[in-house]
């Protein structure tokens, strides 16, 4: 059975427990323990690296140093989270005298880190780890007819990671495609929802979001698929203040990938955290339901 | 002996100091503004280009005066993009910094006291809470917003989707030690 | 006295800078200056220096403790006597209430914040360097 140190991140905990829950429950189904990562602190998000990038590496090289305490490398379902602890690893290993200071404030905890475990976003170890075949193996109820709007946002892809084609990725189609829904040719896949400008600058954020909406309804999507609970929240939860904004009537469902692939290796609903989107997600659920193989 | 820094160089000196950006290799080609979906959105008073022109001008008040990288949500496509390898997103972040320290914020600007507020936060408790965090910025908003956001809560709140309390990490004592090494400073509990 | 003393300082505020150079200069010392952590670290390499002067929140953030500590590492730097001048308390006043904790990674340092006193600026360099004169001339 393959293991990971599973970081949840501070969304997970209650804002996006449904990807919480999905994730461990599609991770069970193909046989994959997400050990959660012991005392883990917040990544530091966007706003430690406003005050003190010192400070921010410092948040994620705790955590990273206790997933190598435990052996694991370490999984994470929110991108930002992700971005944070790659690059941190990134910088420590790329510039010894900062990973020494790093791991002198570790001491404090009786901690150190080494940079022995990888960092990967959850999405990646479905895809890469996992692979999209033993993924198909397990489906039982293939999403047919239901088209899949795949949105990738940032932080999995960018900053730049040095073997990958950051625009041209394919593989949440791929995925998509594996658990029988029809990916749709979402054109603004890699753009931004906002991420934390829906608090500190509202106005342009649900301009982002009605953009990506706007995209995703003309392709006629009925669903968008996220990896971020970010995402999730802008497109989903902002989703009546952007029709009150901008005089528009979308109605969209927004639902983590987890979902969708628990919903097609036929989980109940309710075991994904189904039930608990401000925009309902019920004709997906229906669509699912209504043509077991 | 080091001549006196250019703005240039100030902010260069803000970035990542040993791998480097290089701002003046900047060939005002535009990219960064065209991809950028807040500048081509009309929100920013001076696109990306017009920052990196203006900083490499030396016109350090205007620069500081701009509210570009508080609108930057840190996607960074522009990073990706950017034909002569500058971390544009980066450089965001180090003019945030820079008018961080130098009590340069403007008023009326939500993102800093949110970031202030987050950071706070994480060093008391080592999690992130979210009402806490609405809070802090509720009243910097209007009237209009202050009732849309209420309404946004509501109903996450009836859906189960807003933590009562917030979450603590088990070993915070050692945790506040840990980043008093880094920043020397006070104690976090007073 | 010889030859007079060299001083190293290092801080990113421009017009601090010029401000402190101008009164260790008007006071018979050779004041050079680096703005960054990374020609700071750099320069401190370059030459023997008699003391240096160096500021908290650079760089990336509070890389002037991580220099401190480089200092406090190095056979060849750790010698010299170390003055920690910092705004921190007012610089990110948000984050941590209260006094700047003195970090004594070399065995001859001294903090003190910003704003300085020129007189007490004086003050502590000169006795810094005497110190450090002493135990030289101990060590012969």
């Amino acid at each position: 059975m393959k293991k990971y140190a599973y970081f949840p991140g501070c969304s997970l905990e209650k804002m996006a427990q449904s990807y919480h829950h999905s994730s461990i429950e599609t991770m069970r189904k193909l046989d994959v323990e997400l050990e959660e990562l012991e005392d883990w602190n917040c990544c530091g998000a966007t706003a430690y690296f406003h005050v003190d990038e010192l400070l921010a590496y410092t948040l994620c090289a705790r955590n990273l140093a206790q997933a190598e305490k435990q052996k694991l490398d370490v999984v994470a379902p929110c991108s930002g989270c992700y971005k944070n602890m790659f690059s941190t690893r990134a910088h420590l290993q790329h510039e010894p005298a900062l990973a020494d200071h790093i791991n002198y404030a570790l001491e404090a905890d009786n901690l150190k880190f080494t940079g022995s475990s990888a960092v990967r976003h959850l999405i990646e170890v479905f895809v890469q780890d996992i692979g999209l075949d033993a993924v198909k193996a397990k489906v039982t109820q293939p999403l047919k007819g239901l088209r899949v709007a795949p949105y990738y946002g940032c932080q999995i892809l960018r900053p730049r990671k040095a073997d990958e084609d950051v625009e041209q990725a394919h593989y949440f189609e791929d995925l998509m495609a594996a658990i029988g829904a029809t990916p749709v040719d979402f054109e603004l896949k890699l753009r931004c929802c906002g991420g934390a400008l829906i608090i500190t600058n509202r106005k342009a954020a649900l301009s982002l979001v009605r953009n990506l909406l706007d995209n995703a309804a003309k392709v006629g999507s009925q669903v968008i698929a996220t990896a971020c609970p970010l995402c999730q929240v802008n497109l989903e939860c902002y989703q009546k203040l952007v029709n009150q904004e901008f005089g528009t009537n979308f109605n969209m469902p927004v639902l983590y990938f987890t979902q969708l692939i628990g919903l097609a290796f036929g989980l109940p609903p309710k075991q994904l955290g189904i039930g608990t989107e401000l925009v309902s997600a019920e004709s997906v659920v229906c669509l699912a339901r209504s043509k077991p193989s | 002996m080091a001549d006196k820094p250019t703005f240039r160089e100030e902010i260069a000196g803000v970035l990542h100091a040993s791998t480097g950006n290089p701002l003046d290799v900047c060939m005002q080609c535009g990219t960064c503004s065209a991809t950028c979906p807040v500048a081509s959105g009309g929100f920013m008073d001076n696109s990306p280009r017009r920052i990196i022109a203006m900083i490499n001008a030396g016109l350090k008040e205007r620069v500081l005066k701009s509210n570009t990288y508080w609108y930057c949500a840190s996607c960074y496509h522009c990073t990706v993009r950017c034909p002569r390898g500058i971390d544009i997103a980066e450089l965001m972040y180090g003019l945030k910094r820079y008018t961080v320290w130098h009590a340069k914020t403007q008023e009326g600007m939500i993102g800093p006291v949110f970031s202030e507020t987050f950071v706070k936060m994480i060093v008391r408790t080592g999690r992130s809470y979210e009402p806490v965090l609405a809070t802090s910025y509720l009243f910097t908003l209007g009237v209009p917003e202050m009732i849309q956001e209420a309404q946004t809560a509501t109903s996450l709140m009836l859906k189960g989707r807003l933590p009562l309390l917030p979450a603590r990490i088990k070993r915070l004592d050692n945790f506040k030690k840990v980043l008093k090494r880094i920043i020397p400073l006070g104690d976090p509990d007073e | 006295m010889s030859k007079a003393k060299q001083l190293l300082i290092i801080d990113d505020d421009v017009d601090y800078v010029d401000g402190i150079k101008a009164i260790l200069t008007r006071a018979g010392y050779e004041v050079a200056a680096a703005y960054n952590p990374k020609s700071g670290m750099e320069l401190l390499k370059s030459k023997p220096w008699d003391l240096f002067l160096l500021d908290v929140m650079m760089g990336r953030g509070a890389e002037g403790i991580m220099m401190a500590r480089q200092i406090g590492k190095d056979p060849k730097l750790r010698e010299t006597p170390l003055l920690i001048i910092t705004g921190i308390r007012e610089q990110i006043a948000f984050l941590f209430p209260g006094e700047p904790v003195h970090p004594h990674f070399v065995a001859n340092d001294e903090l003190m914040e910003k704003p300085v006193d020129p007189k007490l600026l004086l003050e502590r360099v000169a006795a810094l360097l005497k110190a450090s004169e002493a135990k030289k001339a101990k060590a012969k």
